[in-house]
Order: C-alpha cells, then sequence, then structure tokens
C-alpha cells in the first residue's frame, strides 16, 4: 500500500443549519498511523462518521481505501474497525462475547470469531480477564476491549476516537504502544483522533490538523514539526537576582541577536545566527547576568506552533 | 505426558484472516441471534431469564391445558365428541393468550431496541457492514421470531397434541394446510405486533417507559376503541384502529373464520393491519433515520 492515499478527500465541507462543521476539506491520509488533532468541537467526530459513511457530506466527495464510503459502505466497513469515543457498553456482556459478536457482525465465520476474540483480547493485555463483564472493567481496561474488537475481525483500516480519553499516564502510555504496535507489527493503518498534540507527536506517522472545521495542517509529521533554527532557552528566576531573565534577553539583543521572550516568562526562543554562535552568546548572557539554566536545546516547532501560528 | 523440552507455548501473534467475509447477511444474522439470545437472558444471569420464561409459560399453558385434556380423556367416546366440540379452533387458540402475548411485546422491543441506544451498540454496528435500514431489518428478524414463540409455536404444539390425540385433522393433507396456515398467519400477525411494539419503544430511551408505552399504546388504544364502540354506539369499523385484536382477526380470518368480529370485511382486517405495519414502520424510519451517527 506504499504511497497510496488510505484517506483522500476532495473539497468536503458538512454544514448542520447554520454551523458549519467541516469547510472546503482537502487532504489525503497516507499509510501508517494518522493523528486527527483540533481541539473539541473542531470537526475530528464530524469526518470519522463521513470516512465510515455514516454522514453524507454537503458537497465534495472522499475515498476511503479506494472505495466510496457512501456507495459502498457496506463493503467498506467490513474492512475498517472502530473505535467510538463514547466509553458506554452492554454492561452485563463478558469482553469475550462482546468482541465475538462485533467480529461476526463484521464478517467472521463463527469459529474464527471466537479465536480472533480471544487473540485480539490478549494481544490488548486483557487474556485473563477476556470473561470478565464489561460493566465491572476500569476506564482502562474498557479503552482496550475498544481497541480490541477494532481489531478481532482483521481490518485494513482502524479509526480510534479519543482512544486516550480518560486514562492515566501510565495507562495512556500503554495504549499509545498498542497502538503504535498495531501499525507497525500488524501492518494495519490507524487514524486516532485526539486533542492531546503530545500523544499524536509521540506515535503519529501523519498529522492532518483541524480548527474550526478548517485544515490547518496536513503531512508527515517528521515535515511539520521538527528542528529549525535557532535555540530555545529556560531560564529559572532568581529571588537573590532579580530580573536576571530579563537581562539575559537584553543582552543576547545587544549581540544583534533576535530574542522572542514574553515578559515574565522563563521561555525565550533566540535566533539570528548559527547555532553555535547563538550558543556562546547565551553562555556569555547567562553568567554576566547571574542567571540560573533550566533548559537549553535546538528549538523545535511543535504541533502547538501550528495552531498558535493560526489563532495569530 | 510430553517428552522433556518438548513442550512449549506458542504465541499466535496477530493473524490475517485469509477467508470470505459473510457480508451484510452474516451482519443481519448475527445481530438477530445475538438479539434475540439477550431478550431471552441466554448468556445472561438467571434474572434476565424470569420475565421471559414465565410469560412464555403462561403463553403455552392454554394448549398444554387442552392437549391434555384431550390425551388423558380423549379415549373416552362420549368424552371425545364434547372435546371436539369445546376445544378452541386453531385460529381461536392464540386469542387464549391474548394477555401473555401484550405483555411479551411489551418485554420484547425495548429489549431488543432500547439497550442499543442505551449501551452504544447502535453506533458500533452502524461502523459495521450493517445500515440503519440493514439494522432494522436483523432487529424486526429478531423480534418476530420472538413474539411467534407466543403467538405461533403454542398453536403448532397445540395442532402436534391434537394430531397424536386422535383430534387433528383428517388426512395428511388437511395437516398439511392446518400446519401452513398456522405458520403464514401466526408469522403475519407476529409481524404486525413487532412493527407496532418497535415504533412504541423507539419512542423513548429509557427501558422502563418503552415497555409501559408499548403496552400503553396497545391497550390505551383497545379501551378509547372499546368505550367508542361499545359506550357511544360508533361503527365497528373503529375496531379497525385496535392494535391487539386485528392482528388476531386477521390470523382467523386467514383460517377462513370469522373471528371476534363477524361484522368487518376481511378486506379491512387485512388493510387495517397493513396500515398498523406501515406507520408502525414509518415511525421507526423517522425515529431511526440520524441515529447512532
Amino acid at each position: 500500500m506504499a504511497g497510496v492515499s488510505v484517506i483522500a478527500a476532495n473539497g468536503v465541507s458538512m454544514v448542520f443549519g447554520s454551523h458549519r462543521a467541516l469547510d472546503a476539506l482537502s487532504l489525503e491520509v497516507p499509510t501508517g498511523v494518522t493523528g486527527l488533532v483540533g481541539a473539541n468541537g473542531a470537526g475530528k467526530t464530524t469526518l470519522m462518521s463521513i470516512v465510515l459513511g455514516l454522514r453524507t457530506p454537503t458537497s465534495g466527495s472522499v475515498s476511503v481505501l479506494g472505495l466510496d464510503p457512501f456507495r459502498e459502505g457496506a463493503r467498506l466497513r467490513a474492512m475498517v474497525g472502530y473505535g467510538p469515543e463514547r466509553n458506554v457498553f452492554p454492561d452485563d456482556m463478558p469482553a469475550s462475547d462482546f468482541v465475538k459478536h462485533l467480529a461476526e457482525v463484521r464478517g467472521m465465520p463463527r469459529s474464527e470469531a471466537r479465536t480472533r476474540a480471544s487473540d485480539a483480547l490478549w494481544l490488548v493485555g486483557l487474556g485473563e480477564e477476556r470473561f470478565r463483564a464489561l460493566g465491572t472493567m476500569s476506564t482502562g481496561q474498557r479503552q482496550r476491549v475498544k481497541l480490541a474488537q477494532a481489531i478481532a475481525a482483521d481490518p485494513s483500516l482502524v479509526l480510534l476516537d479519543e482512544p486516550t480519553d480518560g486514562l492515566d499516564p501510565v495507562q495512556r502510555d500503554e495504549m499509545l504502544n498498542l497502538i503504535r504496535q498495531i501499525s507497525s507489527e500488524y501492518k494495519i493503518d490507524v487514524m486516532l483522533s485526539s486533542h492531546l498534540l503530545e500523544e499524536v507527536e509521540r506515535i503519529c506517522d501523519n498529522v492532518v490538523a483541524l480548527d474550526a472545521g478548517k485544515l490547518v495542517a496536513q503531512g508527515r509529521l517528521d515535515e511539520l514539526v521538527g528542528d529549525v533554527e535557532g535555540i530555545t532557552v529556560e531560564l529559572a528566576e532568581l529571588d537573590d537576582v532579580p530580573g536576571s531573565i530579563e537581562a539575559v534577553a537584553s543582552r543576547l539583543r545587544a549581540a544583534g541577536l533576535s530574542v522572542s521572550h514574553e515578559e515574565g516568562l522563563a521561555r525565550m526562543d533566540v535566533l539570528g545566527a548559527s547555532s553555535d554562535e547563538i550558543a556562546d552568546a547565551v553562555r556569555d548572557a547567562i553568567a554576566d547576568s547571574h542567571a540560573r539554566v533550566r533548559r537549553i536545546e535546538q528549538r523545535r516547532r511543535r504541533l502547538e506552533d501550528l495552531f498558535e501560528a493560526v489563532d495569530a | 505426558m510430553t517428552a522433556e523440552g518438548s513442550a512449549r507455548i506458542l504465541d499466535r501473534g496477530y493473524r490475517k484472516f485469509e477467508g470470505r467475509r459473510s457480508g451484510v447477511s452474516g451482519a443481519v444474522r448475527s445481530t438477530a441471534w445475538h438479539s434475540t439470545r439477550s431478550v431471552l437472558g441466554l448468556g445472561r444471569k438467571a434474572r434476565h431469564k424470569v420475565a421471559p420464561v414465565l410469560v412464555i409459560v403462561v403463553a403455552f399453558f392454554p394448549a398444554i391445558v387442552f392437549i391434555g385434556f384431550a390425551a388423558f380423556l380423549g379415549g373416552d367416546e362420549f368424552v371425545r365428541d364434547f372435546l371436539e366440540g369445546t376445544i378452541p379452533a386453531y385460529s381461536e387458540l392464540p386469542r387464549q393468550s391474548l394477555a401473555a402475548i401484550v405483555l411479551f411485546t411489551g418485554l420484547v422491543a425495548p429489549e431488543a431496541l432500547v439497550r442499543d441506544r442505551r449501551d452504544g451498540m447502535l453506533s458500533l454496528y452502524l461502523s459495521t457492514p450493517l445500515t440503519r435500514i440493514t439494522y432494522m431489518l436483523a432487529k424486526v428478524v429478531s423480534i418476530v421470531g420472538l413474539i411467534a414463540i407466543v403467538v405461533l409455536v403454542p398453536s403448532i404444539i397445540y395442532l402436534l397434541g391434537l394430531t397424536f390425540a386422535s383430534l387433528g385433522p383428517d388426512g395428511f393433507g388437511d395437516w398439511v394446510t392446518v400446519l401452513v396456515r398456522v405458520l403464514i398467519s401466526g408469522t403475519l400477525a407476529s409481524l404486525v405486533y413487532a412493527l407496532v411494539s418497535m415504533a412504541a419503544a423507539s419512542i423513548t430511551d429509557r427501558r422502563a417507559f418503552a415497555s409501559l408505552s408499548v403496552v400503553l399504546a396497545m391497550l390505551g388504544t383497545l379501551t378509547v376503541i372499546q368505550v367508542l364502540v361499545e359506550g357511544a354506539d360508533l361503527s365497528i369499523n373503529w375496531r379497525l384502529l385496535d392494535p391487539v385484536n386485528m392482528p388476531l382477526e386477521m390470523l382467523a380470518r386467514m383460517f377462513g373464520d370469522v373471528g371476534q368480529y363477524r361484522d368487518l370485511a376481511t378486506e379491512r382486517v387485512y388493510a387495517a393491519n397493513a396500515a398498523w405495519a406501515a406507520a408502525s414502520a414509518g415511525l421507526l424510519w423517522f425515529r431511526y433515520r440520524k441515529a447512532g451517527a
């Protein structure tokens, strides 16, 4: 599938009454793990509904795995696993029955569905818990069950809506590792929606960023974020040397460098020369101002910066 | 005993599926079967089985009683003649269990429909090869099958019981004719009950309220019509709006009997049932046209 678009949208708009949920969206999602990022209400869930063929866009066209979701929805959805954001399940149903039933509905023969349900639950770390009723499971376990049902029927694409919602940091790390594993080891393409940019930066190959229904950025993560010109410096405020941070900024400006620093904040971005020259200038300015360093690093562009640029 | 060193745990990992997928028909079949199991409490705790089993037993009671009479007393020629004149006809038997039928419809549709809306299964189903229409088809198949347990199955047992007691239809041809009529009329009556109860259950997202709305839709309409026809002396045609009795009236007419309302024209009885089914299907479509997206 290398080089082939998993999802391609061309001029997709979705209007609900007077609200424009998606606005002329054109994008191509390649293979791998793709993060669909944006604040709540950005249009992520609406886009997922359109990709699944559950909603027809007001205008524009979409192709998913080479199929038209509206004309070939049933065929497409047999090849797609979906983990909804909603965390409500049939409480009295054992996890294995739940995963097996949905695998059957997605087209697996009964005996195959039983085996695959068991395998999928083992893979997400719930092998020992697979006969437990869903209502007795923790939020973290339920999120894993959602992932297991999404992969049990051997899909080509998995759509996960906020898969780390409600998880503590340890559980979130485990879930993100599982999602990465699904793509890298099982060769299943994944699109996950999230409003947490940090987790998308951690595991995604590609990014689609939405803001109020509009496309903010799309492409390979390593092309959108990563090392850029300049150095980021973070200083610590010292009680016995008041104004040391402002003094560092002033000295750097005096040395002919461009300093992006908001008053009162300890972090500044320094540009205007080679990294080595900036590093030397920063070292001297800190020493002369008796400031304390917390962090010096090559400046990186983060997903957050993309949204800040749009807001600006 | 395995030889030392030969035992090992196999990591099956994740396997690709190379077989043929069952498609939409498989999805409908699986959903219908899952729904049926869920309503009957199969694979669930014992408390979920109590209500459906109790109502089914009540629905089977008249058939079993009449078969019991026929089996134990039918040997005597006098009693036999008496039984032949008094036991209900095949078209009349379902009416003996009318209360159980209404109660069961109030139990089945809410359990099959409302649960899916409340526990998120509907959204998940719509992310599979099922569409809203095929999802509803699966539910109709399941609910018709379940209601047939109280409308149709007692009649089959009744037919078999009377046949073994030598009180059944004369000759194989008549026997098959009765069986076919039992099957077709019972299925159609179950279909009307299923659609009416599904429409009533689609109004609310709370199972108890849905059960109440199904029973009220049926018994409430029945009571109002009873008052209009018998109290206010309105036309017998108002009976056509009665969703409790019309399916059984249709069932009786399919046997060539007149049923409970001899003054109603058979065509009107059929049309009334078709109208109830169409109106209920329309309400269901309206309620589910955007659900689960």
